[in-house]
């Protein structure tokens, strides 16, 4: 990819092969077809082809290893499409009835064969073991998400099909998802409406839910809006007063004045706080009125108020309409809301978000570093040592490990840089750092670093392909070399420009391990831009979904819980680099088409 | 790539306008405008400059990390010094000195307490405890040094409290009396005063007690040492002490507080140890924090070792010489975490022992003293050492009057300082609670104190990079191990782990990646369609920006557990997969030709697809026979060595070289005849013939690489424990596997890059020559580009080299040093993806993790470099060609 240049001006045509490859062999065969010896005519030359010359095994070892390749990228391709699709799809609840006589109800979610040890062999009834015998020593087994973890503590439940007498799937079950503790399967065993115990009916339940969601929604928008404002604002009066004692000294006559007025204005905001603690604590008050009692398959029972309930659907009872209207809103969700339960449910909007602004502040950055150095090589520079040092250097950054970036950006830009910063303008803030640690400013920046060589690649290639004739019109029209640039070249290349810098993204929002470092969190209090001066906020940290993918699969109590997020960020991660890629090599591929005969 | 610069258009303009002007004056100035030659002279240099700033940018990442990591390597600093007289020559008895450098207590013989303020040595009291009216003989104490143990000319033991008080007092509360004594501190009632950052003050003030005598012994006590154990409301004590008559004892006393009265009853029991052998001079004791070991050192040379666990019946475990030849114990003091020894000697040698647990021994616990480290010969003897608290630093004072600061992992001497005062007086050396200075009193009544700076001290090349032979360990070895639980653990920095696993990772990746990687670029370069091409490179490069988080998570959660259920289905495709396409080449050779022609395109394409997805479906139908047949049934099992030979496995790796051997055998001894014979045949039957040959060569090295294998069983070689050992389920296998797909896209682009910028006139050539597109492929393309090919795979290698994610998320991140398998690995990129973020900044772990960046930087910097000066050179050829 760094030198596709090369490609594009030798894509001679190749012979293609197979044709060719037997050619040989044909010229051989017309020669001994021809009648042998006419008497004393001339000797017929010996072609030295034969079936070792064509190399066919080598052939399909060649032809293997790129058609295994091929099936390799393919598989795995669908494998994230397919699991990334399917996740939300509404599954059908079934209880399972053991051989023991236990019960257990859950979503299938996958199975697979394996082959029994003997330790579990050994604990199986007769019956069992012939039942595994006669499948040849193997056992199919499915995985159910029993969910249901406050209770069970445990989310997942393998059963083996030698375990099973029954399976059913009972049209009153339903499956709940909760704003806390995961999603629960089981049935309704009644309501309580305004403190009233009432029997379960589907058209008040579905209103009061719909009511305590909106509830939920309220207080959230007051937490984070109003409560959001007033805590944002008391921060900024006691950093007005540690500045003021900062700059005139703490006990000074300006120093005291400023945080005498804070002080009133603390109260003041102190009071507002309170206000709308109030206002919280009253929808909450109303909220544990309205609750609803689950019961398990087990027989025991959960009281949850309804506003904890974010979804919940009669699994075995859906229509196909009604499970299309269940996939599109959890993937509404998914795009337009915050994690929850440790991220393994709920949205992942501020990952997106994150993901986004760090790329885009990292394109600012790289764009005219990029494309400046393609300028110096392609249009300044004479050829010879010092752009062949160059050239090294761009390999190099090109090279060099991403995590070696992320150490260089954590010990040069947030602790020396940022640290500096912090002294020299956000004292007051002191020792907690602003700039002095990780955030996406920093992060950008080390991306800037790390993805700047597939710019200065792609803008070169670009510049390369303005054809001569147009520098040379230019020139002689009598603009200067800089005009020539500026309003001839660049615009043509443009586009080709245009494709580093998406290639430079695509490579940007994929990257994870310098983020690690660098600023990026796996649950971020605030995003970096919001209504508050200055709005955006560069200092702060921020959530990526490549860093969502890590967190979720490896950092969450249960990778199994978290497993079919993570498919879908997957999913997401990957739909958003292969459409910037695809994009580029479009791009690129007109532009090649454009200039492929640079005529006028 | 070479394109003539554009002709400089400034001055040709000037020409024009010059000439113009001279024509038609009257027109509009043909002048080039200030702006335009300004604008341009500005574009060129910052255009140059934000060029050259690449560069800039490679060395500026380099300079920052060496500027970081080179402190590592400075062995610190002396910050000051100061001698004091105190006035007071008495014989020291013991000594200690607070955190913060401002406070130290020496207690003399008879039971003077002296303090005095470090910095400017001015006497802040001075009282006396109660001894009693005897003489101390002996004293010793416990690590943080406030507890101590008095042995007296009479046989009695008083334990005392020579500590300090640190309190913290409101800027508000502060005496008005403040007496500055230095730039820090300032005096007031007894106690020293220092302003902290916060603007409050920190109080620091001397704290004395002395308890009861408890009779031990008749005769005077020589040697002592005590350990606080139990819990805070029952404290108890343990101490040994030996009289002057030879005999060593073991106490306890519990000290059990009334509640109501506040009264302290202490009960104490002793125990004999076994007798030491009559005129044996002891010269120290020691005693565990455990109170399970007691050690005593003789100016004969020997350590006794005792094992007290049965406090009723202590019994004599070891006998040891400690230094070689005859030279005598003349201290002996445990690190902190007392699992090391040290002893020093009458002629100045300084040793650390570690006491090991060994089959085989004949001591009675089965422990052993082992020499592990000799630090270096300080000329004179021994005479005391200091115990740093918080590591693993110490100090020992010599009887010329050297005081040698040294760290005991890394082995080096930190400082070589020098007394003042007159060598022959006998005195007292400490090293500061916060290991950052010594402080030493005489018996003349002269206190030393240096300040140092050691950043740090347990790192230099040798621990970085050779085998260390650490605390508990049976060996010296590399280890890698930078933080722990406890505060007196021993770090281990060792960076050779890391680097086997990055190599480790880097091989396996290699070993599945570049085979497919050169193989598919050679074939898409050469053998098919332009269209199949221009499709298949675009994907590729798609590839390469691939998130790598997303193969690693898949490698961790999807492909690791499924390759642990179906391993033997795995290995079989190692071998179904090459076999399969074997078969399907011969098979395709025995068409006729008419049919293969046809067929030669996209079609033979697919079918080699086909015949992929067929050996794959054959391994997981054949996969458990295949472990039954070869593994007895469970492959698991087999790895750890319980089960079986190592023939099976022999015999699968011998396979290809056998294979190989029996070719080159074969077309050595009747190539020729071979060839003629193929010749003389139809197509088809050549095919025949051909394949026959196959199988016949196949069944051939089957038979020489079992022949082979057995033998090597046989003489006792087992491949298990070696390459191949315990499964674990993050391997790298499943690393390799997964690394080498990150990086197929990466060598594959740029392999075929190179291929096809090879000129077409030579491909041109060759064919029209009669040469097949195989010949010309293997012996005119592959031989024009192969240091472009070469360029790419040191490329491949750069970036499997640096590779974090997957490594991170599937390799398990064990910093273990075996080339198994089936086993995981920690590499330098997951290493400091997983330790930075928590490393302190400017700390050792911090610059250690940025050494290995460092390292990693400058790996992937020659790689790379090699690489392109390689592709500049191959560019310059191929065009030139």
């Amino acid at each position: 990819m760094t030198d596709s240049s090369i490609t594009m001006r030798t894509s001679a045509d190749i012979p293609a092969s197979g044709a060719a490859g037997l050619a040989g062999v044909a010229a051989k065969e017309a020669v001994a077809a021809k009648p042998g010896g006419k008497g004393g005519g001339r000797r017929v030359r010996s072609f030295t082809a034969d079936v070792s010359a064509v190399g066919e095994p080598a052939l399909w070892a060649f032809g293997g290893a790129l058609a295994l390749g091929i099936i390799l990228i393919a598989g795995f391709l669908f494998m994230i499409f397919y699991n990334g699709m399917v996740t939300f799809w509404p599954k059908p609840i079934e209880v399972v009835t053991m051989r023991d006589g236990a019960v257990v109800a859950g979503e299938p979610t996958r199975s697979g064969t394996y082959r029994p040890g003997d330790n579990v062999l050994a604990r199986m009834t007769e019956e069992q073991r012939d039942f595994v015998e006669e499948n040849g020593g193997f056992s199919t087994r499915t995985l159910y998400r029993t969910a249901n973890f406050d209770l069970y503590g445990d989310d997942f439940r393998w059963v083996s099909d030698f375990e099973v007498a029954d399976v059913q799937q009972p049209t009153d079950f339903y499956f709940f998802e909760r704003q806390e503790w995961g999603p629960f399967v089981g049935r309704v065993a009644g309501l309580v409406i305004d403190d009233a115990a009432i029997a379960y009916d589907s058209a008040i339940m579905q209103r009061e839910q719909r009511a305590a969601r909106a509830r939920f929604a309220a207080i959230r928008g007051i937490e984070q809006g109003e409560i959001g404002r007033i805590n944002y604002r008391l921060e900024q009066e006691r950093l007005s007063i540690r500045r003021a004692q900062l700059r005139h000294g703490s006990g000074s006559a300006e120093a005291l004045a400023t945080a005498e007025a804070a002080n009133a204005r603390i109260a003041e905001l102190n009071a507002e706080f309170a206000a709308q603690q109030q206002r919280v604590a009253d929808i909450r008050t109303i909220d544990r009125r309205n609750r609803v009692i689950l019961e398990e398959i087990g027989g025991r029972t959960k009281d949850t108020e309804l506003s904890q309930i974010v979804r919940y659907y009669p699994a075995n009872e859906l229509s196909i309409l009604d499970k299309i209207g269940i996939y599109f809103s959890r993937w509404g969700e998914f795009l337009t809301t915050e994690p929850r339960e440790a991220n393994t449910q709920g949205g992942v909007l501020p990952a997106i978000f994150g993901t986004v602004a760090m790329t885009l502040i990292m394109v600012v950055v790289v764009a005219p570093f990029g494309v400046v150095t393609a300028l110096y090589l392609r249009e300044y520079a004479r050829q010879g040592r010092l752009v062949s040092i160059v050239r090294i250097s761009v390999n190099n950054l090109a090279g060099v490990p991403s995590i070696v970036y992320g150490v260089f950006g954590l010990g040069f830009f947030a602790y020396t840089m940022g640290a500096s910063i912090d002294q020299l303008f956000y004292p007051e803030r002191l020792p907690s750092p602003t700039f002095g640690t990780g955030g996406i400013l920093w992060a950008s920046l080390t991306l800037a670093l790390l993805t700047v060589p597939v710019v200065i690649v792609a803008s070169e290639e670009a510049l390369a392909s303005v054809p001569r004739s147009m520098r040379e019109g230019s020139l002689a029209c009598g603009a200067s070399k800089w005009q020539t640039i500026r309003y001839v070249v660049l615009p043509k290349a443009m586009p080709g420009i245009m494709t580093g810098l998406i290639l430079a993204m695509a490579r940007g929002a994929g990257e994870v391990a310098p983020l690690m470092l660098v600023g990026v969190v796996k649950l971020a209090p605030a995003l970096p831009v919001d209504g508050f001066f200055p709005y955006i906020h560069l200092e702060r940290s921020f959530m990526h979904l490549g860093f969502h993918i890590f967190d979720v699969g490896f950092q969450s109590r249960n990778s199994e819980a978290g497993k079919p997020m993570v498919f879908v960020t997957t999913l997401l991660l990957l739909a958003l680099i292969v459409i910037m890629n695809s994009t580029a090599i479009y791009v690129r591929n007109r532009l090649k088409r454009k200039y492929a005969s640079g005529q006028f | 790539m070479t394109e003539a610069s554009a002709p400089d258009g400034g001055s040709e303009t000037g020409e024009k306008v010059a000439a113009r002007r001279t024509a038609r004056a009257h027109e509009r100035s043909k002048e080039t405008r200030a702006s335009v030659i300004y604008g341009e002279s500005v574009a060129k240099w910052l255009i140059t400059g934000g060029g050259l700033l690449v560069i800039f940018a490679v060395i500026g990442i380099m300079v920052f990390l060496v500027q970081v990591v080179v402190p590592l390597f400075f062995a610190g600093e002396l910050r000051g010094r100061v001698v004091h007289d105190l006035g007071q020559p008495k014989e020291v008895a013991w000594i200690n000195a607070d955190e913060f450098q401002s406070l130290a207590t020496s207690v003399s013989a008879d039971g003077t307490v002296t303090t005095f303020h470090v910095g400017s040595g001015r006497l802040l009291a001075s009282e006396s405890l109660d001894f009693g009216g005897e003489t101390a003989t002996a004293v010793n104490g416990v690590l943080t040094r406030d507890r101590v143990a008095f042995g007296f000319e009479d046989g009695s033991v008083r334990f005392g409290r020579v500590g300090f008080d640190v309190t913290s007092v409101p800027r508000a509360r502060a005496p008005t009396d403040l007496e500055q004594l230095n730039a820090r501190d300032f005096l007031s009632g007894g106690a020293i005063f220092a302003q902290v950052q916060t603007g409050d003050y920190r109080r620091v003030a001397p704290v004395y007690e002395i308890g009861e005598a408890i009779a031990v012994s008749e005769a005077p006590i020589i040697a002592i040492d005590y350990r606080l154990g139990g819990t805070v409301e029952r404290p108890t004590s343990a101490f040994v002490t030996v009289d002057a008559a030879g005999v060593a004892r073991v106490s306890r006393s519990t000290i059990q507080r009334n509640l109501m009265t506040g009264q302290e009853t202490v009960r104490t029991t002793t125990a004999t140890l076994p007798a030491l052998p009559s005129g044996t001079e002891v010269t120290s004791a020691l005693m565990s924090a455990a109170a399970d070991r007691v050690m005593i050192g003789t100016a004969e040379g020997l350590v006794y070792r005792y094992d007290i666990r049965d406090a009723n019946n202590p019994v004599l475990a070891e006998r040891r010489r400690v230094f070689d030849g005859d030279v005598a114990v003349t201290s002996l003091a445990y690190l902190n975490a007392e699992l090391a020894l040290v002893a020093g000697g009458s002629d100045g040698s300084v040793e650390v022992f570690f006491r090991l647990q060994r089959p085989g021994l004949d001591t009675a616990d089965g422990f052993e003293l082992v020499r592990a480290r000799t630090h270096e010969n300080q000329g004179a003897a021994v005479v005391g050492i200091g115990v740093a608290q918080r590591d693993k630093t110490f100090v020992t004072l010599d009887d010329a009057g050297g005081v040698w600061v040294r760290h005991s992992t890394s082995d080096q001497t930190l400082f070589k300082l020098e007394r003042d005062g007159d060598p022959s007086i006998p005195g007292q050396v400490m090293l500061f609670p916060r290991t950052d200075g010594v402080l030493l009193v005489d018996d003349a009544g002269r206190a030393e104190a240096w300040a140092y700076d050691t950043p740090h001290p347990e790192v230099t090349l040798g621990v970085l990079f050779s085998r260390v032979w650490y605390e508990g360990y049976d060996s010296p070895g590399f280890t890698w191990q930078s933080t722990s639980g406890t505060d007196v653990f021993e770090p281990k920095y060792s960076l050779v782990p890391l680097i086997f696993g990055t190599l480790k990772a880097t091989f396996y990746a290699m070993l599945f990646g570049v085979p497919i990687a050169l193989m598919a670029a050679i074939y898409t370069s050469e053998f098919v369609h332009r269209r199949v091409r221009a499709t298949v490179k675009p994907v590729m490069e798609m590839m390469e920006s691939l998130p790598t988080v997303v193969l690693g998570f898949l490698a961790a959660l999807v492909l690791a557990p499924l390759v642990e259920e179906w391993i033997a289905a795995v290995l079989l495709v190692f071998i179904a997969l090459p076999m399969g396409l074997m078969i399907g080449a011969h098979l395709w050779q025995m068409l006729p030709l008419r049919t293969a022609l046809r067929l030669g395109g996209i079609p033979k394409f697919l079918f080699m697809g086909a015949v992929i997805l067929l050996s794959g479906l054959f391994s997981y139908q054949v996969g458990p026979a295949f472990e039954d047949l070869l593994f007895y049934g469970d492959f698991k099992q087999w790895t750890t060595g319980r089960i079986g030979t190592g023939t099976p496995f022999l015999f699968l790796i011998g396979l290809p070289l056998s294979f190989l051997l029996v070719s080159w055998a074969f077309s050595r001894r009747y190539g020729h005849h071979y060839r003629e014979r193929l010749r003389a045949l139809e197509k088809q039957s050549a095919g025949r013939l051909d394949f026959l040959r196959w199988i016949a060569m196949l069944a051939a090295a089957m038979l020489v690489s079992y022949v082979f294998a057995s033998a090597l069983t046989l003489i006792g070689y087992d491949p298990r424990g070696n390459v191949i050992d315990s499964y674990q389920q993050r391997n790298a296998l499943v690393v390799g596997f997964v690394m080498a797909f990150a990086v197929i896209p990466n060598i594959y682009t740029l392999a075929e890059d190179a291929l096809n910028s090879v000129p077409a006139h030579l491909r041109a050539g060759s064919l029209a020559s009669g040469a097949t597109p195989w010949q010309t492929a293997m012996w005119v393309i592959l031989p024009t580009a192969a240091s472009g090919v070469f360029s790419a795979v040191m490329i491949g290698m750069g970036r499997a080299v640096g590779e974090t994610m997957i490594v991170v998320m599937a390799a398990g991140n064990t910093p273990i040093m075996e080339w198994n398998v089936f086993s995981g690995l920690r590499t330098l990129s997951a290493n400091i993806a997983i330790e930075l973020p928590e490393a302190v900044k400017d700390g050792t772990n911090y610059r250690t993790l940025f050494l290995a960046a460092l390292t990693l930087f400058l790996m992937t910097f020659v790689i790379n470099t090699v690489a392109e000066l390689i592709r500049q050179r191959f560019r310059k050829r191929a065009f030139q060609l």
